[in-house]
């Protein structure tokens, strides 16, 4: 840091939504820090969206509120914004912009980073192949979440998706290693219940103190959420790449983030994309959810969540039909399942983790793990057409076998799906109830699994 | 003879009830023996999830614990440091606000004022300090073209605030921005010495 930059200008051309346009400005650097002084002294911080014929465009992240064009100052700090970072960081709540929200004094930092982070140098990505146990059964059988991969949950809204997000974050843990393991929540325009909610339930779980928090509520500036995920994986970045831990992070919800870009890129006037998106609404996101993995010659690792969800429940969607192109699959929320109460109500059916093969098996979960996972995905799957059937011939209408598919569904929602939001599964237990659910099948139907392996786990009812 | 004949038939019912009830006891006998054999496992398995679920829920609230007492006294701590680091700073500060200006302190005067002009892009300049430094300040400016004095001072504890005499920038090199722009690297270093960050 020096003492370059801080010089502040007083013409204030206008005041649009969002963004402050000054004037005569020289020497500005394209998302330069910027400190915003209103008539009354407070300040707030923006950040150069454009420079240029001596004007800048400010995107000031707090709001322009009571913002006027006399008496209201810019200040360029000359220097873009930064995360303070040091291991103190871990246990500690902060707001959307990484200010201490828990009555802290800002922690004592061991380096300063660039919120915008830095490319990662594709030839020098590791594949993702260990295995995170979430303790939560459809996660871990059916949906495997691997060290360094980017997973998100679609939900919809109203659904139970920050109850299984503060889950995770309470249970999830690599196994098989004494790496560090961390969680980041970053909290993005929740309400405030749900924020006391995430606050509480790690604090209570005592897994605060592996934990950051970074708390953008619904009543803080929308601009603000822009900055949130960011400064979030700049901390996961620092504790995976630089202290060697594996951190996991869950981004809720991204679709408030996509919604603060909407708004600055009307207020920018740009010509809009799909839903009033802007058209670089997928490379926006892209430089969020490419934030995550493990680099060669590195112990770490950063794994991202991120959790949106999707209006009117439409898949396709901009916000989850450009977040399915970036990432490694997507789990999936049922509006059904949801109604019926299961929680956690992910439709296995529409849900994948694509890099699950290669952090399952043997030396990562058990050798059956792939086989029965396929097994109880095909018969959910008839069974779910069994339902179907049922609804139109009636159950008398049934054979003996589609009774049995039938069963193995209910025994599906209501024992493998349905788990208590403090109930922490091992991996054992979850393929134990995958077995017990394979079981109900007469032997004849297992057709994705090794005789070895129906030998040794089935047990016949 | 119809006695005996009698006698005989009672004595064959009995035999046979005799016999018939001994063998329904014997049967809810190893009916009786076949259910608790057959339930010994179950008894076990049940016994072993109890245990389990006993140890984990034990786990659970070993891990809260220690997590809330870390967690409380790793604030305690920061709390503790905080204080120290302000302590240092208010110290600190006194200091430089006594600090004798002569000698190098017009030097510094000067470089602060090149400072700002460079940044400012402009030798046009109006230049405000605070009383004590007004002197240093005044006759420090001789050496700068197209500046001037302002007749307004502030309150500071040493330094310059440099504005372009259109009145549009604005550049604050007082010694207490020079502090808050470098305040994280000095609590940083203040920390260091307490053992903490190193």
């Amino acid at each position: 840091m020096t003492a370059e930059g801080g010089v502040q200008y007083s013409k204030i051309a206008e005041i649009k939504g969002p963004l402050v346009i000054v004037d005569d400005v020289e020497n500005a650097a394209f998302d330069e820090l910027v400190e915003v002084e209103t008539k009354d002294g407070e300040r707030r911080l923006g950040k150069v969206l454009e420079v240029g014929n001596g004007k800048a465009i400010v995107q000031v992240f707090e709001g322009t509120t009571g913002l006027s064009i006399a008496g209201t100052n810019a200040k360029f700090v000359g220097k873009v914004m930064e995360m303070p970072v040091s291991r103190e960081v871990l246990g500690r709540v902060f707001d959307g912009l990484g200010r201490p929200k828990d009555g802290l004094p800002d922690p004592i930092a061991d380096k300063f980073i660039d919120i915008n982070g830095e490319p990662m140098n594709p030839e020098q990505r590791e594949y993702p192949k260990d295995f995170i146990q979430t303790g939560v059964s459809v996660i871990d059988g059916m949906i495997t979440l691997v060290r360094g991969q980017k997973l998100p949950i679609f939900s919809g809204s109203g659904m139970s998706h920050n109850l299984l997000a503060a889950q995770i974050a309470r249970q999830a843990s690599v196994i098989g290693t004494q790496d560090d393991f961390a969680v980041v929540f970053a909290a993005i325009g929740v309400q405030y219940s749900e924020a006391e909610y995430f606050r509480r339930s790690l604090e209570e779980s005592g897994a605060l103190k592996r934990s950051v928090l970074f708390l953008n509520t619904a009543d803080d500036p929308a601009i603000e959420r822009i900055i949130t995920p960011r400064v979030a994986l700049t901390v996961a970045e620092y504790l995976a790449f630089e202290l060697g831990m594996h951190v996991l992070v869950i981004l809720t919800d991204m679709t408030n983030y996509a919604e603060a870009l909407r708004e600055i890129s009307a207020a920018r006037e740009e010509v809009p994309g799909r839903k009033g998106y802007p058209g670089y609404l997928y490379t926006d996101l892209s430089t969020i959810y490419e934030r995550a993995g493990k680099l060669n010659g590195k112990k770490g690792s950063v794994t991202q969540v991120p959790i949106l969800s999707m209006p009117s429940d439409d898949i396709t969607h901009p916000i989850p039909d450009l977040t399915g192109y970036i990432t490694e699959g997507q789990i999936v929320l049922g509006r059904d399942l949801f109604r019926q109460g299961v929680y956690p109500p992910v439709n296995i059916l529409m849900s994948l983790s694509r890099l699950m093969k290669d952090g399952i098996g043997e030396g990562s979960t058990r050798a059956d793990h792939g086989e029965i996972s396929n097994q109880v995905y095909d018969a959910y799957s008839r069974a779910q057409e069994v339902r179907a059937l049922a609804g139109i011939v009636g159950k008398a209408g049934l054979t003996e076998i589609d009774l049995k598919y039938m069963d193995v569904g209910d025994v599906f929602e209501n024992e493998f799906l349905t788990q208590a939001t403090d109930e922490n599964r091992t991996i054992e237990e979850t393929l134990g109830i995958l077995w017990k659910i394979v079981s109900k099948l007469p032997k004849n139907e297992i057709t994705k699994i090794k005789d070895k392996y129906v030998e040794q786990y089935y047990k016949e009812e | 003879m119809a006695n005996s004949a009698l006698e005989t038939t009672i004595s064959k019912i009995l035999e046979q009830t005799e016999k018939s009830v001994i063998s329904n006891v014997e049967s809810a006998l190893n009916e009786s023996l076949k259910t608790l054999d057959d339930s010994v496992p179950k008894l076990e398995q049940e016994y072993d999830k109890i245990i389990a679920d006993g140890k984990k829920e034990a786990d659970k609230i070993e891990k809260q614990i220690i997590g809330s007492a870390d967690i409380e006294a790793r604030n305690k701590q920061l709390i503790a440091l905080e204080d120290a680091v302000s302590k240092v700073f208010s110290k600190a500060l006194d200091q430089i606000a006594n600090t004798d200006r002569s000698g190098d302190y017009s030097n510094l005067i000067k470089t602060m004022i090149e400072e700002a002009t460079k940044i400012l892009g402009t030798s046009e300049i109006s230049v405000s300090t605070n009383a004590k430094d007004k002197d240093v300040v005044q006759s420090t400016l001789s050496q700068f073209s197209g500046a001037e004095m302002s007749s307004e001072t502030i309150d500071c504890l040493g330094g310059v605030v440099v504005k372009s005499k259109d009145g549009a920038m604005r550049f604050d090199n007082t010694i207490d921005a020079r502090i808050e722009r470098l305040k994280p690297l000095i609590r940083k270093e203040i920390a260091s010495k307490f053992g903490v960050g190193e």
